[in-house]
């Protein structure tokens, strides 16, 4: 297995706020859920998805609460807040912004 | 919103209750993480272990993953910074011989640090408490001969004219003769001269009344006086209606017209204040008062001197006859008063820097070896996810917490020391008041010490620090608790003694220079017999003596009524102590043209018997008599220096000179004395007898200085004080003596600057040498309780006991030489800028560079014994049985 791809700085906090943007999750489900999505490009490592976690919960963008998982084990639910969505918006664009400049300066030359 | 949000759960996260709960919050969420990949993992098919296992090696641990969500928490650098700091403190606690050595030896660099600090705060750096001192000046002449800030009336009326870039010129007395306040309680009272606006460009305050006008200091502005806020307390017990009252100075009524304030601290200090007076026509040329202005708002320095270049121009134009060399300039005023202090404060800043170094190469020597014996304590921290800014982080708050505790106790003893030291070597600096009063513990000395302390505890915390946290985590759990020191470490330990010995020797040979300084001065034959000399002065107000005729029979009464006292051997007066000689006087051949300008010489004037008092052999022709009275031809006596500068191979005695209009012959040759300090040879001089001075001298002496009267007595002088006392004020009707001292007393103060400097210096070369003994035996010490096994397993195979000891020795004293020939070679460079304080010693005295190493040397070997007699009682049974 090769080395996962290290995140871009910040990215993190919008791939978290996306995933919860459906449903509220637990963090395993949301570990697990970018990794699918991104067809196992993306690996958050857990050293990474706690810290974040706890960071969005501390700016009031994502809540949590226990919960009962479907294997029915008790585990941390965590769901967007208002602020959080707003948040979610204003990263999007940005980062739409950001990654068509990048392209065209990448297929540029 | 956000940052609201942030700093409310900064606060919530403060409190410890809150703290606990998220603790538990946290581990429960990361176990049900575990759990629920390991419940996957084991539904795939693995087994429950398996799974397990390898679900928390992906994870990395979940200690790690708590310490990085800790160190995101909002607040939690406060926090754990706080934690540091009480871990710290716990960690001090419980290795009190560690804390206590390192506190003492950084007080002790602290302290002497900010003891010297202080008084280069006191002396250089507080301004002068005078409004806008930064603008004042003051006047300064130079001329072929000689460069001097004493101003005589002419040039006076010269400066007072530059008011394009100067205001409030004003002159003022160096000394003053001293006043005799007399009536029921004699007193001399001191007391200068000044011209009207002295008190506004001092800002003096005033009390009471006024201060002067211009009238009160024109030429018939009356007898006025204004008193200082102590005098007026002492005197007339602060009595509001002392203004128009009378004080009878030398018998004569002066109006008191004002009290000046409480806080007025003017340079000379004084008790009184009178008009100057000056008649503008005055062809007065003596000089003998200063001038100080302060500079017009805008102007520089640089615009001042150019101004008083052209009115340099313009006064060889009106005077055609002046040196030729004749300039006027200004320095600011504050650079006078600082003077050649400053050489010496920074010496001393110098070489208390180097003590602080040292100190500090012993504590960061100490942290080294604290560093290894903690090094499964930082493994263990890495190993649970301390990242290693932390580790680096809680060993700088250690010894930041060392250096800031060994700051305060230095603050303590850095202020106690320097009080004591003043009190006990009077250092001869300017602006530190009476024994030091003026030195005290302001803003800025707070914030130096506080600085140099945060900057000692990062210089000696920060290497230790660095070393400390680059563990390799394997090596270190897996190995036993006994293991040693590592092969950098002991390097970086060698070469950290290696520089505190050589340190230390640039010191031991700096002060032991100065030792041999002050040993060359004290032995030093002043040319004169200072033993059981008394001397003391007297102020010469009235009219009587502003004659010669009215001084010479005061003196020729005088010494008559002193030498009938029994005990008395002998009496002189004159105006000048021997080794002190301030006076300078023109003269001309007779039988030879001389250039414009020359020729000056040191002049004094003095009574007969003045050169038999002190014993200063008169070595050809014969001294003054009573006989070379007024009526009687001028006569002179020259010094040998005078002889070589001006009749070189030729005996002066019965040549003539010319001084003014008058024909002088030169009667004798005196034995050279040292007659401007110790330090220097004896400059030409000439000396008259006070009997022929002319009146015109003798007035000017009269209203600028005082006479010393001086008296040898068979043993101890004090004794006859009293009755001395007695007969001088009856001679002169009334007046009291001052500043009685032995000459001993005198030449003592003489020297006062030097015995500062090497009482400093040598105080500071002990610690040095201390620390840096401390420092090797440290090492050594430390060196052989590691070793021990393999000393052991030495002597099981055989090595002797000798042997065993002479391997320590020679490991410790090679450590030693290597920092001795590198102290040596420090000095030979450093020494040089020691040469402007040496007298009778070069800067690379063999003498001094044998010594010192030597110490040194001594001092290394008994502390490099001690561990070495340790190692060679080593039991080899226990040694190898302890494994």
């Amino acid at each position: 297995m090769g080395k996962p791809s290290d995140l871009l700085q910040g990215t993190l906090d919008l791939l978290i706020l996306k995933t919860l943007s459906i449903e509220g999750r637990h963090g395993w489900a949301i570990a697990k859920r970018i990794q699918q999505i991104s067809g196992e490009v993306l690996q958050v490592q857990q050293g990474s998805l706690y810290p974040a976690l706890h960071r969005l919960e501390q700016q009031g963008w994502i809540k949590a609460k226990w919960a009962e998982s479907e294997t029915g084990r008790q585990a941390k639910f965590y769901s967007l807040t208002a602020a959080g969505r707003r948040q979610l918006d204003s990263e999007t664009t940005q980062w739409a912004r950001l990654s068509d400049a990048i392209n065209l300066v990448v297929q540029e030359s | 919103m956000a940052i609201w949000s942030r700093v409310k759960s900064a606060f919530r996260n403060l409190s410890p209750k809150r703290r606990v709960a998220i603790e538990d919050e946290l581990e429960d969420e990361l176990r049900a993480y575990v759990e629920m990949v390991a419940d996957e993992r084991i539904a795939a098919g693995m087994s429950a272990s398996e799974a397990r296992r390898t679900v928390l090696a992906e994870f990395g641990g979940i200690e790690p993953v708590k310490q990085a969500m800790r160190d995101r928490r909002a607040g939690v650098g406060f926090e754990s910074l706080w934690q540091d700091a009480r871990f710290g403190l716990r960690q001090l606690r419980r290795n009190p011989g560690f804390t206590l050595a390192a506190v003492a030896a950084l007080a002790m660099g602290i302290g002497a640090n900010t003891a010297i600090f202080s008084v280069v705060n006191a002396v250089l750096l507080k301004p002068l408490s005078y409004p806008d001192a930064d603008r004042m000046v003051l006047f300064l002449r130079a001329s072929t001969l000689l460069a001097s800030n004493l101003v005589n009336v002419r040039e006076f009326h010269i400066y007072q004219r530059q008011t394009s870039v100067f205001q409030d010129i004003a002159a003022y007395d160096i000394a003053g003769p001293g006043f005799n306040l007399t009536g029921d309680r004699p007193e001399q009272l001191h007391g200068i001269h000044v011209t009207e606006p002295y008190f506004r460009l001092y800002g003096a305050p005033v009390s009471l009344g006024r201060v002067f006008t211009p009238q009160d200091d024109s030429p018939n502005g009356g007898n006025v006086v204004i008193l200082s806020y102590g005098l007026w307390q002492r005197r007339f017990g602060g009595d509001p209606s002392v203004v128009g009252r009378s004080l009878q100075l030398g018998n004569e009524p002066h109006t008191i017209i004002g009290v000046l304030g409480k806080d007025f601290l003017s340079d000379p200090a004084a008790d009184i204040w009178l008009p100057f007076q000056f008649d503008p026509a005055s062809n007065d040329p003596n000089h003998f008062f200063r001038v100080t202005a302060r500079l017009k708002p805008g102007i520089t320095l640089t615009q001042a001197n150019a101004q008083l270049q052209l009115a340099t121009a313009q006064y060889h134009r009106d005077y055609p006859q002046a040196d030729p060399k004749q300039q006027f300039a200004v320095g600011m005023l504050r650079d006078s008063v600082i003077g050649d202090a400053r050489n010496s404060l920074l010496l001393m800043l110098g070489a208390v820097s180097l003590v602080l170094l040292i100190a500090c190469a012993n504590v960061a020597n100490l942290l080294l070896v604290r560093a290894t014996g903690r090094s499964r304590e930082f493994a263990i921290r890495a190993a649970l996810g301390a990242r290693r800014g932390r580790i680096v982080r809680q060993l700088l708050v250690e010894s930041l917490l060392l250096s800031v505790s060994g700051g305060v106790l230095g603050l303590v003893l850095g202020f106690a020391g320097v009080r004591a030291l003043l009190a006990l070597s009077p250092a001869g600096l300017p602006r530190i008041g009476q024994d030091g009063s003026a030195i005290t513990m302001d803003l800025r000395v707070l914030f130096f010490t506080l600085a140099v302390s945060l900057l000692t505890g990062i210089l000696f915390g920060l290497f230790p620090a660095l070393s400390a946290s680059r563990i390799d985590l394997n090596s270190t759990l897996k190995e036993s608790s006994r293991s040693g020191a590592g092969f950098r470490q002991g390097k970086a330990r060698s070469l950290l003694v290696i520089s505190e010995v050589s340190l230390a020797l640039v010191l031991l040979i700096c002060a032991a220079l100065l030792i041999r300084t002050f040993i060359a001065l004290r032995g030093v034959g002043p040319g004169f017999d200072a033993h059981d000399a008394l001397t003391m002065e007297m102020s010469l107000n009235g009219a009587r003596y502003q004659t010669a005729a009215g001084v010479d029979q005061l003196l020729r009464d005088g010494r008559e009524r002193i030498n009938a006292i029994p005990g008395v051997e002998a009496s002189a007066a004159g105006y000048w102590l021997p080794g002190d000689v301030g006076d300078n006087a023109f003269f001309r051949f007779v039988d030879r043209t001389t250039e414009k300008g020359c020729c000056l010489t040191k002049w004094m004037s003095m009574t007969p018997g003045y050169l038999g008092l002190f014993r200063i052999p008169v070595l050809r022709g014969r001294d003054f008599t009573e006989n070379d009275n007024a009526a009687a031809p001028g006569v002179d006596l020259v010094n040998e220096a005078f002889a070589r500068q001006f009749w070189p191979n030729q005996d002066p005695v019965g040549q003539h000179i010319l001084r003014g209009k008058r024909v002088e012959s030169i009667i004798g040759v005196v034995a050279d004395f040292h007659n401007s300090g110790l330090a220097k040879p004896a400059d030409p001089m000439m000396m008259s007898p006070i009997a022929q001075v002319s009146d015109g001298y003798t007035a000017a002496y009269s209203n600028i200085q005082p006479l010393f009267w001086l008296v040898r007595t068979r043993g101890d002088p004090q004794p006859s004080i009293p009755a001395i006392a007695e007969q001088l004020r009856i001679a002169s009707a009334g007046f009291p003596v001052a500043h009685i001292r032995t000459m001993d007393q005198v030449m003592g103060l003489s020297t006062a600057r030097q015995s500062f400097n090497m009482l400093l210096l040598t105080i500071f070369g002990a610690v040095a040498l201390l620390l840096a003994a401390i420092g090797i035996y440290g090492l050594m010490a430390y060196s052989v309780a590691q070793r021990t096994q393999e000393i052991g397993i030495r002597m099981a195979l055989g090595a002797d006991r000798d042997r065993i000891r002479n391997l320590v020795v020679g490991q410790g004293m090679r450590l030693a030489f290597i920092g001795i020939v590198a102290g040596i070679a420090a000095s030979f460079a450093l020494t040089r800028l020691l040469s402007s304080f040496l007298f009778g010693v070069k800067p690379w005295d063999p003498a001094v560079f044998v010594a010192a190493p030597l110490i040194l040397t001594a001092i290394a070997l008994l502390a490099v014994w001690l561990p070495a007699a340790r190692a060679s009682k080593v039991d080899p049974m226990q040694a190898l049985r302890a494994e």
